[in-house]
């Protein structure tokens, strides 16, 4: 899929930041699998089964959104957008990166963690 | 402990005109109302090489495609609900684009003050207005103050809140993190639950593995990350 490429092309950029390597290789090996499922789902994600082919309107997201990346040259950018680019994928092929992530981007204001997320059990709130 | 106004030095001074330009108001309202998608494809928008409208509307086609009630017509209660997201999705792109047009160097400051703007309204929806304030530090008995205020504060002395706002899971380090939880402790000498947490304007995966990696302390630092920012109105 060349979402997939590009996103490869856009972490090896990232990663001549060199105090973000570590993260900049976590990122690409979270999202990129997920790429390169929704893509071989025909955006259906790694675990939604297959949806079926793609509408017109998808596909030119998915290329618009993979010509933004292209045109970035600013390293510190790329960072950014490997934690953006694999959530705009998803969301325009209505697809998840791993069957739970992306649910969050669908069209609910107001989300709320997993049970089981840490950001439950982390600290404070009532 | 108690709160206290931060003193300003040149770069406050300056940042702060830029807390008080009418666009970030006006990004932090339309935002307070978005759908995550919405602030989804700000975040892109305001980060973006293109500033064509048309190009975000294309990458964002769930937010911008018509939709039309049953059978087709237009005026149909679910064709009238369409036409209001995208109408308000049109306004949150038209503002993003506003700030990323503003150039590389100020936008990232605007983007800081975007996050900042639109927790504290947030949290206003919940603690009421009077009680959240903006860069204010935390003062503790016998313990030294620290220099960076906290970007947006509840003060309430049934349970105050300290908040840092980020743009992206990048802005979180061990400075951040270990600074809300040493003024959580510190509160906690004083029998004060002090609830501290970071906002970021970021997936909630990216933040994670951020977290994942530092060794600082933030087993009782709350995350709050693009998906759930609505948890700030919520108290959840």
């Amino acid at each position: 899929m060349r979402a997939g490429e590009a996103y490869r092309h856009l972490a090896d950029l990232a990663e001549t930041v060199e105090d973000e390597w570590q993260y900049v290789n976590d990122l690409r090996d979270a999202y990129l699998p997920g790429i390169l499922a929704l893509g071989a789902a025909g955006g259906a994600g790694a675990a939604g089964g297959a949806r079926g082919a793609i509408t017109d309107a998808q596909a030119a997201a998915v290329d618009e959104a993979i010509a933004e990346i292209a045109l970035i040259s600013d390293p510190h950018k790329a960072i950014d957008w490997l934690s953006t680019f694999p959530h705009v994928v998803a969301l325009a092929l209505d697809g998840d990166l791993d069957g739970a992530v992306d649910a969050s981007f669908g069209d609910s204001a107001g989300t709320v963690p997993d049970e089981d997320s840490p950001f439950r059990t982390l600290g404070g709130f009532r | 402990m108690r709160f206290q106004d931060a003193a300003r030095d040149a770069r406050a001074v300056v940042y702060a005109g830029i807390q008080a330009d009418p666009l970030v108001a006006r990004a932090g309202e339309l935002l307070a109302e978005a759908t995550a998608a919405e602030r989804l494809m700000a975040r892109a928008a305001m980060n973006g090489e293109r500033t064509d409208p048309d190009v975000w509307r294309r990458i964002f086609p769930s937010l911008f495609g018509e939709v039309r009630g049953e059978g087709g017509a237009a005026e149909a209660p679910e064709a009238a609900e369409g036409a209001a997201d995208r109408a308000r999705a049109e306004a949150i792109l038209a503002i993003s684009l506003e700030i990323a047009e503003r150039g590389e160097a100020a936008r990232s400051s605007y983007r800081g003050a975007v996050v900042e703007e639109l927790t504290a309204r947030l949290l206003a929806r919940r603690a009421g207005p009077a009680a959240v304030k903006r860069e204010r530090r935390v003062l503790f008995d016998g313990v030294r103050a620290e220099i960076h205020p906290y970007d947006v504060t509840v003060e309430s002395d049934a349970q105050p809140e300290v908040y840092d706002c980020k743009w992206g899971a990048r802005g979180i380090n061990a400075d951040v993190l270990n600074q809300l939880d040493d003024a959580r402790a510190h509160a906690a000498d004083e029998e004060i639950s002090l609830a501290v947490a970071v906002v970021v304007f970021d997936a909630r995966r990216s933040c994670e593995m951020r977290l994942d990696r530092s060794t600082a302390e933030h087993a009782g630092t709350r995350l709050i990350a693009l998906e759930s920012l609505d948890e700030l109105a919520a108290g959840r």
